[in-house]
């Protein structure tokens, strides 16, 4: 019946194209390095609605490969050839910095699916169409060294991956744990593909730190924590949400035990006091998300394109009423509307927007999570 | 007519490109745009790999070098890009440079494994440089402008590297096409023939190594300001390979095959998203393993790449060859009075370990006479002849030139000096014109280099060298095919042009080695008849040969070894009728 | 940097080494009989980690489509020219090479191999399924070039690589795997402490390196295959075709990775992608043997993998700059003193 529905609603839309469609072109990693950033946000925008802000809408998903380059080209297609009226993505730091000048002349909406503060910040005339939705990463750094401020951990030592991800994560770390006045002893880079980080973990341990923190994404950020259980680490281990899916749990098996973990609230909607305005729409992706075959587990990643189609679904009215789809006039009107959204309730937090906030999460986007019987659990 | 466009070819597509942005989509453009830029790079790797036949995985990293530098200086210091071209330029040249120290010197696979080592150094190094924006890049890197005007729209910047991919193709052909042009091509098969006709080998690979690399960079200087944003990802060995992935489909010694190849990867890589999507569905990630079936089957299908495919499609139709007129050049070495000592070997001895190959060998040559050096099988006459072309050090002895020591110089002053030779082993370049594999020989008696080709002040010194080799040509009895290529050539004849390409060195003395190998009866006689009009005309002449008919009927003298020592020396008829000879043929035979 | 420490990151550069020494003897071995510059080498050893683990998770790995897609093309590509030229009496090798053979495998992997089967009987499917990969991507794309130039061989090499990664993420996604392995105490050898894990890794490296170094060297098969890839008209007259030789070496090399990546598997966690690095790594251990002494390759391997270890506790995020800056100076000293196997590209 609901198919029918839709099937009538879509006819309708060919019928009449007066009620133009809004373009929502899409760009993830779904293939290269950071495929498991983008894998999930490709799969995510499979489930996205048909409609927003009840227009309809029509998307186009591309992937960049994880390579700037094609990134800009995708853009660039997106905005020249099939005159989208906003655009999601990319998933990676490095490839959303590159979008910021295309967007910003062609005047087009971008909300970016990259972690980095630097993508919105500072909010200048270049950022002016630039949003995004994930949480900066110092927000999670926060978090992080503010539980680590509670513990009474003293010195610290950090391994990441040698790219964009782990250098931007232990960047901000560093500057927050040295205000924080807790020691670092160390600071480590891994590859991604790496067998062994024995070298790294060798220094770390020689440096008897209280706690490790490890910026990394996804499966490969196992090997650094085994290596330090093999090396009897006993302190605090702490990891960035970049590893929130199953897959790390499987690979890490029992050396995870006890890791503390900041995410999105989506990780644990499950265990989130039905008072968090987060639960619903975070139960409501997960279902979604996991309907998908092969998916999987949640995902935060899947979770950060959800956030963005919410928060174009509650712009998109404003702009509507202004102008017509497709038109300059509607990608000015429709920034200016996702500037003034407002408590918009999503997977990974609540997004309020304004001229000098172009991410809008408070602190009630992020959570620290803990594992615990190879699963995550909510920290009080 | 179609003779007429293809004449004109480079024009043509120019106005071709023009017309076409006028009607493109800015899409289309910015897609083309980043075709050129690509394209910049595949030219200059035609140029190290295809021409010179140096291959290299590590061309991204200096358009990374050359990108890097521009966005530091515009972005960080605010500094006009055009001083950030000559900086880009600088440092890649620079950087080429140092590591060019090692890789002119090595081959094949080491060399190849070098430039990715360095490749992947050169990307760590960036992204782990605090100025530079570590691995997350650098922003507001400013557009291009000119006399105030800023280059931002994509017309604008096409136009500008439009500009410069047509700048870079002029460029790498001119500088093909000329006498160092010649000495490049000529090192793919190895730099045995350049260094033979006083060529630097690995000057020259270094300038083809250094060129392509600030070529790369002028990529990456335009890259920097287009994109206006860098990372160190289009830096990376993926993106090396990639390049190779172009000049290989398209063909790898050609510039047209370059471009070609650049906007084939760039456009199939761009579209086969949009392409496969009907079939695979909307999350697929198997655009890749589609990408490289498609290279493979290019690969089985057209193993030299497509361009030479669309050679041989308009072979009919491709413009002749500009005439050259035969000339004899004014300067001529002036040839001694017959009977004067040209060459003497005094007790030359080479060692090898406890084994002696060649035991205290004397003997001279004069001008105007042919030496034939005759002996069976491992007697030590390629020893012999390998000791006095340089190619091996002496153990003891000595080797003078008109009195001056000989064995004390290199392969490059040997030539400079007036000795020439050829080979046992045919060496020439099969896929250059038989005209252009003489002037390879006459290498040394040209003296403009890379500058002069750029600018075109090599042009009367190409009129006299070509028309030397014309006439050289002409006497030995190939001018017919000047123009053909090498490689089409019976060996015979073969052999012919490398006794061409020695005399074009203009040569006091000049060393045969085995020039009747091979050759039909007929074809004998008629170098024998080559040789015997060199000879009066006062040239030197060492025959090495296992003929020894063939030698008799032209040597004034003769010489036969065995077992490393001279057994015999004289006239041919004495030396025949020599018991010991006799004996040593024998019993070789036997 | 204390001695104990420095004890622990040589016998973890030993241990990493090992892997790269498998590697590199198995490019060593290909590239001598074929030219060929083996880059998918790498994929097969992360292939048989993930097909493993798909057969311990109880599906049907994407490896074993892949053969049979493999399979069936190589079928098509041998079966075509002898339909049109009427020869169906030739068509029996083939048709038990490359459909009989794989048939068994696939047949095998999909119905004889139970969630519940013993781990020795998955690796005996992993291996069987990997192994008969290798022979098949040699029949379908080095087999048509089998006289061109180094460097085309060379590029085709890196399009398999890059295939093979597109597929291996469409089958196993994008997270990695750690394979189950033997387990057992640790053993202390001259105070230094190996797991069983990385023993067996050495050990398989050692056998592995001394066999393959035995049998070009001694045994009449190795020379054979050796004569081929040196003078390809001549071995032909003495009966050794070069695409023979080349399926063989194939085969052989289809094995080694196999067999590494059974060994690696449980030692380090695999990832769809893992092969480039270990090929490159290997590589680089095999040109420094000049891709043709064993000897030197394993040596090389081995100092790749001991100064990367090093160069991790020194300087991680210099240490892929540290480990290939000072490869440079031994590829040019090696390019200077090994005799050239490889003849001038053309």
């Amino acid at each position: 019946m609901k198919k029918i529905l839709l099937g009538v609603i879509a006819a309708l839309s060919l019928a009449f194209p007066a009620s133009a469609q809004v373009k929502v072109g899409i760009i993830v990693s779904a293939t290269g390095p950071v495929a498991s950033v983008g894998i999930p946000q490709q799969r995510t925008a499979g489930t996205l609605p048909d409609k927003l802000g009840g227009q309809p809408v029509q998307y186009i998903l591309l992937d960049d490969a994880s390579d700037t380059s094609t990134a800009v080209k995708h853009a660039r297609r997106l905005i020249q050839e099939d005159h989208v009226d906003v655009i999601i993505g990319p998933s990676l730091t490095p490839n959303a910095l590159a979008l910021i000048d295309v967007v910003s002349e062609q005047k087009v909406p971008l909300i970016a699916l990259a972690a980095s503060s630097l993508i919105v910040e500072p909010l200048d005339d270049r950022r002016h169409w630039v949003f995004k939705t994930p949480q900066n990463d110092s927000q999670m750094a926060t978090l992080i060294v503010d539980h680590m401020k509670q513990r009474k951990i003293k010195s610290v030592a950090f391994i990441g991956f040698s790219d964009a991800y782990g250098d931007g994560w232990i960047r901000v770390m560093t500057k927050l744990v040295e205000n924080a006045g807790i020691k670092i002893l160390a600071s480590e880079r891994y590859q991604r593909t790496d067998s062994s980080v024995t070298g790294q973990i060798l220094k770390i341990v020689s440096q008897n730190p209280e706690a490790v923190f490890i910026a990394a994404a996804g499966t490969p950020a196992a090997l650094p924590q085994t290596s330090l259980k093999e090396r009897g680490f006993g302190g605090a281990i702490y990891q960035t949400h970049g590893v929130a899916n199953n897959d790390f749990l499987r690979v890490g098996g029992a050396a995870l035990e006890g890791t503390f973990v900041p995410a999105g609230p989506v990780l644990v909607a499950e265990q989130l006091p039905d008072s968090h305005p987060a639960k619903k729409p975070g139960m409501d992706f997960i279902q979604r998300y996991e309907a998908i075959p092969g998916a999987g587990t949640r995902s935060t990643f899947g979770a950060y394109l959800w956030d963005a189609q919410l928060i174009l679904n509650a712009a998109i009215p404003t702009a509507v009423s202004q102008a017509k789809p497709g038109t300059p006039e509607f990608r000015a009107a429709l920034r200016d509307a996702i500037e003034k959204v407002r408590d918009v309730s999503g997977p990974n937090g609540i997004y309020t927007m304004s001229p000098t906030n172009h991410l809008g999460l408070d602190d009630r986007a992020s959570v620290m999570t803990q594992v615990v019987d190879g699963k995550w659990r909510l920290v009080p | 007519m179609i003779r007429q466009i293809l004449a004109r070819l480079p024009l043509i597509a120019l106005a071709l490109v023009v017309l076409a942005s006028l009607v493109l989509t800015n899409y289309r453009l910015t897609l083309v745009t980043y075709v050129m830029i690509y394209a910049i790079v595949c030219i200059a790797l035609v140029l190290m790999t295809g021409v010179v036949g140096m291959v290299s995985f590590g061309q991204a990293a200096f358009v990374g070098i050359g990108a890097y530098a521009t966005a530091y200086l515009t972005a960080e210091l605010g500094l006009s890009p055009w001083l950030g071209l000559l900086v880009a330029l600088t440092a890649c040249g620079v950087a080429a440079y140092l590591i060019g120290q090692m890789t002119v010197r090595m081959s094949g696979h080491y060399l190849a494994l070098v430039t990715l080592c360095f490749c992947i150094s050169v990307y760590f190094l960036i992204g782990n440089t605090e100025v530079l924006g570590k691995f997350n890049g650098m922003t507001g890197i400013p557009p291009l402008s000119i006399a105030g005007y800023e280059m931002r729209s994509e017309r604008s910047i096409f136009y500008v590297v439009l500009s410069g991919l047509a700048l870079t193709s002029w460029w790498v052909r001119r500088i093909l096409k000329g006498r160092v042009g010649r000495g490049l091509r000529s090192l793919r098969t190895g730099g045995l023939i350049a260094e033979t006709f006083g060529v630097d080998a690995n000057a020259l690979r270094m300038m083809a190594f250094v060129s392509a690399a600030m070529l790369a960079g002028f990529s990456g200087w335009l890259y920097a300001h287009f994109q206006r944003f860098v990372n160190p990802t289009p830096f990376g060995v993926q993106m090396s390979i990639e390049y190779l992935f172009m000049v290989v489909i398209g063909g790898v010694g050609h510039i047209w095959g370059a471009i070609l190849g650049a906007g084939l990867v760039t456009v199939i890589k761009q579209e086969l998203q949009d392409v496969l999507r009907p079939f695979l569905g909307e999350t697929t990630r198997l655009d890749m393993l589609v990408f490289s079936t498609l290279m493979v089957f290019m690969l089985i299908v057209a193993r030299q790449g497509i361009w030479p495919l669309v050679v041989r499609a308009f072979a009919k139709w491709m413009p002749r060859p500009k005439p050259v007129m035969a000339i004899e050049i004014g300067n001529r070495r002036v040839m001694p009075p017959p009977q004067t000592v040209v060459l003497e070997a005094v007790a030359m001895r080479k060692t090898f370990g406890g084994l002696v190959a060649v035991d205290d060998v004397s003997f001279s040559i004069s001008a105007g006479e042919v030496l034939g050096l005759l002996g069976p099988n491992g007697a030590g006459k390629s020893t012999l002849f390998n000791l006095i072309t340089g190619v091996l050090p002496l153990s003891s002895g000595g080797i003078r030139l008109f009195a001056k020591e000989l064995s004390v110089v290199d392969v490059r002053e040997m030539c400079r000096r007036g000795v020439a030779r050829t080979f046992q082993h045919v060496k020439l370049v099969p896929d250059m014109t038989l005209i252009e594999n003489v002037a390879i020989g006459a290498a040394s008696l040209g003296q403009k280099g890379l500058l002069g080709a750029t600018f075109g002040l090599d042009r009367a010194e190409e009129q006299r060298i070509l028309g030397w080799s014309m006439h050289l040509l002409q006497r030995v009895g190939l001018a017919s095919r000047a123009w053909d290529l090498a490689g089409s050539l019976p060996l015979g004849h073969q052999r012919v042009l490398e006794i061409a390409r020695a005399l074009a060195a203009d040569p006091f003395l000049l060393l045969l080695d085995e020039p009747a190998a091979g050759l039909r009866a007929n074809e004998k006689t008629e170098l024998a008849a080559l040789l015997r009009s060199l000879r009066n005309s006062g040239l030197a002449i060492l025959l090495v040969e296992h003929d020894m008919e063939f030698v008799a009927s032209i040597a004034d003298r003769l010489m036969v070894m065995n077992f490393g020592r001279r057994i015999a020396m004289g006239h041919p008829d004495s030396v025949r009728a020599d018991p010991m000879v006799q004996d040593a043929y024998l019993g070789a035979a036997a | 940097m204390s001695f104990a420490i420095a004890v622990l990151l040589l016998q973890d550069g030993i241990t990493n080494g090992a892997i790269y020494v498998l590697l590199a003897v198995a490019l060593v071995l290909v590239f001598t009989v074929t030219r060929i510059v083996f880059i998918p080498q790498g994929d097969l050893v992360a292939f048989t980690g993930l097909t493993l683990t798909a057969f311990e998770t109880g599906t049907v790995p994407g490896t074993v489509w892949i053969l049979a897609a493999a399979a069936a093309i190589a079928l098509a590509m041998d079966l075509m020219p002898l339909i049109l030229r009427g020869r169906l009496d030739l068509a029996v090798r083939p048709l038990i090479e490359m459909g009989l053979i794989p048939g068994i495998i696939i047949a095998l992997s999909l119905f004889a191999v139970p969630r519940e089967a013993s781990l020795l009987w998955k690796m005996a499917a992993t291996l069987a399924v990997i192994t008969a990969l290798a022979p098949l991507m040699h029949r379908i794309v080095f087999q048509p070039l089998v006289s061109a130039s180094p460097l085309i061989l060379l590029i085709a090499a890196v399009a398999v690589h890059f295939g093979l990664t597109s597929l291996g993420l469409h089958f196993f996604g994008p997270e990695g795997v750690r394979t189950p392995g033997f387990t057992g105490p640790s053993i202390s050898i001259f105070g230094f402490q190996f797991t069983q894990q990385s023993l067996g890794v050495i050990a398989c490296s050692v056998l592995l390196s001394a066999g393959l170094y035995a049998f070009f060297s001694r045994a009449l098969t190795g020379k054979a295959l050796l004569a081929a890839a040196f003078n390809r008209r001549g071995a032909e007259l003495i009966g050794v075709s070069a695409v023979g030789a080349g399926r063989r070496v194939a085969l052989i090399a289809g094995l080694v990775g196999a067999i590494s990546g059974l060994l690696i598997g449980p030692t380090t966690t695999l990832y769809y992608d893992s092969g480039f690095i270990l090929g490159l790594k290997g590589l680089v251990g095999g040109i420094i043997g000049g891709l043709a002494g064993y000897p030197f390759a394993v040596a090389g391997a081995l100092l790749v993998g001991v100064v990367e270890a090093f160069a991790s506790f020194w300087a991680s995020a210099y240490r892929d700059v540290i480990v290939f800056t000072l490869i440079i100076p031994v590829l040019f000293w090696r390019s200077m003193v090994a005799p050239h196997h490889e003849e001038e590209t053309e």
